[in-house]
């Protein structure tokens, strides 16, 4: 058991998880022993953020906004699409957050990361290869057969 | 009347949105991480930001920046994140 202070301790409250948690883990905060999963207790606001900004940057220009501003133009009821549209995004995260839970579940964590890794590391070379190729076309100006 | 626009919303972007690249950036960050509440948060936060700037600037957004460069930088933070993650599972003891 350790008194250390977190120096980067911000003072607002922690929201406390919902009860999705198996009642073994609910006493330790930090000194749990073997398994766990967590190599060191990363800040709520830090996973936030970092989800939000990896998130954001990734859907911005991405088709859910093609669809949202098609529907936005037919209809003429930019709200109403957007009541939808967020909605529908919120759902859609919700069965990401399960189905990652659910995998750390079943598998184990140094897996899982490893799997994780290679996917997300793919991932980006395919997506920077094709933003690169439409950011480079109008240099290249490949001829059109 | 206002029904249908809600629920076709809806379920345009809800299956756009499945097995998406930005689902499955969802899936790595919330197994590999024990704050689920912080995924779900940040998730859907930046989510519905995305959607909310696309439904009011339209197309006005594309022209100022180019989405081929925010993917660019998504790109990049795609990297970062799987290299630390194949890192982080390199050093974790068995």
């Amino acid at each position: 058991m350790s008194d250390s202070v977190d120096p980067s301790a911000s003072p607002e409250p922690v929201v406390p998880e919902p009860d999705s948690e198996p009642a073994g883990e609910a006493s330790g905060f930090e000194t749990d022993g073997e398994a766990t999963v967590t190599t060191e207790p990363m800040d709520f606001m830090a996973v936030a953020l970092t989800t939000f900004t990896t998130v954001f940057l990734a859907e911005l220009g991405d088709k859910t906004q093609l669809a949202a501003l098609l529907l936005s133009a037919e209809s003429g009821r930019p709200g109403l699409v957007f009541a939808g549209a967020a909605l529908a995004l919120i759902c859609s995260s919700l069965v990401g957050v399960l189905l990652g839970r659910w995998l750390a579940a079943v598998m184990p964590a140094q897996r899982l990361e490893r799997i994780s890794g290679v996917l997300m590391v793919s991932l980006g070379l395919w997506l920077g290869g094709q933003a690169s190729l439409g950011l480079l076309q109008p240099v290249l100006t490949l001829p059109n057969p | 009347m206002q029904l249908p626009l809600l629920a076709s919303t809806f379920l345009t972007v809800f299956v756009a949105e499945l097995g998406d690249k930005t689902q499955l950036t969802i899936v790595t960050i919330s197994g590999t991480s024990s704050n689920t509440l912080a995924v779900f948060l940040g998730s859907a936060g930046a989510l519905v930001l995305a959607s909310l700037l696309g439904a009011l600037a339209g197309g006005s957004l594309s022209s100022l920046i180019p989405p081929d460069a925010l993917q660019l930088a998504a790109s990049l933070g795609f990297l970062v994140i799987g290299l630390r993650l194949i890192l982080r599972s390199g050093t974790d003891a068995p």
